[in-house]
């Protein structure tokens, strides 16, 4: 049947599955828009700038696994995405980002609003399409979704200029994507396999660091019983935090440069590191030539570019992460390793997570949080202290319910991707936790929240500091404070003036009802925190230091010595 | 240990392919010697020669991340031993009247062409690996070398 491009649009995204996305009007994508009044059952959220429908789609994707779809007008509708496709290709989050450009026959003339979105993103996305004849459009709005969420997922960008959504096509949408020398991930080689059961067989003192590469495979429950049957202690990367329950005796937290003692301690003593579905980032590595320096490491993944790239693993298994722990399932005997569970133990008592008493700190807030919230709440942050902190305190226990901006590390993006989160899980209790900094970035969203009731909560925890930069200012560059005492609004007007529920709290007395009070409210609720001005995040590993020397949390009792 | 590696690829041509392709190897600071890209045996498909230094591992990064491009098809490093690789040459030089006739006889020598000559000028034409290539070039340097305009390498697998 003979359609416009722009109808082709709607009828990909209907056999897509979306039932929610997010955007902003322009010039170039009104006959979208138009079109749009079409189909009620597909929800638009029209929200305030673009970079929050980009994070948005993120934390529908994070909160989902599905793919997150934004979209934009030409020019500065699309340049204003670019951060929030950044930020998924980091994070490797399916997302289909659609923008509007020029006419087809005035692209290349500087035509009023006419950008490159496509050369602009090239180094960012999985990959990204300039449609210019509308007969392509079912094929290429079909791949893009393939694309996006098969093999190392990542954000894929199409553009179509304006004429291309208003010309006619009768093509149909492809039944099948077969895109030449595009390749799923193999099949686990059955050698790799061997050689993996092996060295878990031999292991001592064994450890797992899980990453998103678990989630985004749905291998969670191979984890466990990888981790149960053969009694290995399980540390999560930053983003692999909810892939194993933080609860399980066999859990060890997030490990990196601000992770919890134990996890890095295990890992510079481990005899064997198996990296699951993690990319061995700096911020977890520290410096590479002192990274695990006893161990053997082994490395799944589905990416075999992530092999090599920043240490080097002795043996490594390349395959989709639920078939590669299936079968190395197959191949392992039960083991325990209680010599090594004990040592594990007495650095989880030696070193355990401080929140000293007698200050209103943002630690005071979120372990209460975690106590009202017992580790099912979906939880997004923003970036900075509270990040960090959040990833301690916040005990999660299930998949895709911790969202964080992680390989970019992108203030602004925690309250717009609790809102995506909250529009793809509805019944699901969602918080963001976002510092004094970064939601400034974004909070225009307020009114997004408040058109939609956006049921979240945001807790805002306010020091009055770009906190991060501050305690690197004061550890590293000795207290010499340079810009980073931050002004803000009275929060509890701005909330005011957006029609948003206020609660503010500055005393541990009140921290159980405010929580009780926003978590009654049906709708959005700000809550500001008044916290410790000058509260820094411990353990730490100073950026390319070695993880054998972290800087314990000075409250500590217990003389600091770390592992050699 | 850093050396010279020749990659081929095989592309699917679209829209911004050869951006991409070249793109990434200035974000991931690999060094690119020599590029070349064209048509192929196959409709709708390019191949593209690389010439990078590096050591070992940054050749199989090359490969790992150029095999990650949707638009690459496939792509693989070369042994010198069982592949062919050629660059094309023109140099036009302004030899003196008097240099002419040793001009064309050290052209002959090489087995090389001068396809188009002036009265000032002469082009010199010559196809060959790295090494001869280089040569000529040398050995033109009397002859008062004027521009020089080199394909970059291409290269073929024997089996
Ligand atoms: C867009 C962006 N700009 C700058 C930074 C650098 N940066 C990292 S953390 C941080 C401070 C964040 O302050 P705030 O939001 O108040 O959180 P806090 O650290 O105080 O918890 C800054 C400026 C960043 N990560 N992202
Ligand atoms: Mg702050």
């Amino acid at each position: 049947m003979e359609r416009s491009g722009a109808r082709v649009v709607m009828e990909a995204l209907e056999r897509q599955g979306v039932d929610v996305f997010f955007g902003y009007p322009g010039g170039v994508v009104l006959p979208l828009y138009d079109e749009m009044l079409n189909w009620p059952q597909i929800k638009h959220i029209l929200v305030r700038h673009e970079q929050a429908a980009a994070h948005m789609a993120d934390g529908y994707a994070r909160a989902t696994g599905r793919v997150g779809v934004c979209l934009a007008t030409s020019g500065p509708g699309a340049t204003n995405l670019v951060t929030g496709i950044a930020n998924a290709i980091m994070d490797s989050i399916p997302m289909v980002a659609i923008t509007g450009n020029v006419n087809s026959w005035a692209i290349g003339k500087d035509a009023f609003q006419e950008t490159d979105i496509q050369g602009i993103t090239i180094p960012i996305t999985k990959h990204n399409y300039l449609v210019t004849n509308v007969d392509d459009l079912p094929y290429v709005l079909e791949e893009a979704f393939y694309l996006a969420n098969t093999g190392r997922k990542g954000p894929v960008l199409v553009d179509i200029p304006k004429d291309v959504f208003i010309k006619k096509t009768s093509v149909a949408f492809p039944d099948k994507i077969e895109r030449r020398g595009y390749r799923l991930p193999p099949t686990p080689d059955a050698g790799q396999i061997a050689t993996a059961a092996k060295m878990i067989a031999e292991a001592q003192k064994p450890v797992i660091i899980a990453g998103a590469g678990v989630m985004h495979s749905h291998s969670w429950d191979e984890l466990r019983t990888l981790a149960e049957t053969c009694d290995i202690p399980v540390i999560n990367s930053l983003l692999g935090l909810g892939c194993f329950p933080r609860d399980h005796e066999l859990s060890l937290g997030m490990m990196g440069m601000h992770g919890e003692a134990t996890g890095t301690l295990a890992v510079q003593e481990a005899d064997l590191v198996m990296g699951i579905g993690i990319r061995f980032d700096d911020r977890l590595t520290g410096d590479t030539s002192k990274f695990a320096p006893n161990a053997k490491i082994l490395h799944f993944d589905l990416d075999i570019s992530e092999v090599g790239k920043t240490v080097t693993p002795i043996a490594f298994v390349i395959g989709d992460l639920k078939d590669s722990l299936q079968a190395v399932l197959k191949e392992v005997a039960p083991k325990t390793h209680p010599a090594w569970r004990a040592q594990v133990k007495s650095w989880q008592e030696t070193y355990p997570l401080v929140v000293p008493e007698g200050k209103f700190l943002s630690r005071t807030v979120l372990r209460a949080l975690n106590e009202h919230t017992e580790g099912e709440a979906i939880v997004s942050t923003d970036v900075g202290q509270h990040q960090m902190w959040t990833s301690q305190f916040i005990k999660f226990k299930k998949p895709h319910t911790w969202l964080s901006s992680g390989g970019l590390g992108t203030m602004g993006f925690g309250f717009p991707a609790a809102m995506g989160a909250k529009f793809a899980q509805p019944d699901a209790e969602v918080w963001a936790v976002v510092g004094d900094g970064g939601f400034q970035m974004t909070l225009q969203e307020l009114q997004t929240a408040v058109e939609f009731n956006c049921n979240v909560k945001i807790a805002l925890l306010n020091n009055g500091y770009l906190g991060m930069v501050r305690q690197w200012q004061e550890l590293f560059y000795d207290h010499r404070y340079s810009h980073v005492a931050m002004g803000s609004p009275d929060f509890g007007k701005l909330a005011e003036a957006y029609g948003v529920k206020f609660l503010r709290c500055s005393r541990t007395e009140d921290l159980d009802a405010t929580l009780e009070e926003a978590r009654a409210h049906n709708g959005p609720v700000l809550c500001e925190f008044v916290v410790e001005m000058e509260e820094n995040v411990f353990p730490m590993v100073p950026a390319g230091g070695s993880n054998s020397q972290v800087i314990m949390d000075p409250a500590l009792k217990t003389p600091v010595e770390a592992a050699k | 240990m850093s050396q010279r590696h020749t990659i081929t690829a095989l592309v699917q041509n679209e829209s911004g392919t050869i951006n991409r392709v070249v793109s990434l190897f200035r974000r991931r600071g690999f060094s690119l010697a020599s590029f070349n890209a064209g048509d192929c045996e196959q409709v709708g498909f390019s191949r593209m020669t690389f010439v990078v230094d590096g050591d070992h591992g940054v050749m199989v990064q090359v490969l790992r991340q150029l095999d990650k491009l949707i638009d690459v098809v496939d792509c693989e490093s070369l042994e010198p031993e069982k592949s062919v690789s050629r660059e094309m040459v023109l140099v036009r030089c302004q030899p003196r009247p008097e240099q002419r006739e040793s001009l064309y006889n050290l052209v002959l020598e090489f087995f090389g062409k001068t396809p188009a000559a002036s009265e000032t000028a002469v082009v010199v034409e010559f196809a060959g690996d790295l090494a001869e290539v280089e040569r000529l070039i040398e050995a033109l340097q009397p002859y008062t070398i004027q521009e020089i305009v080199r394909t970059g390498l291409v290269a073929i697998k024997l089996d």
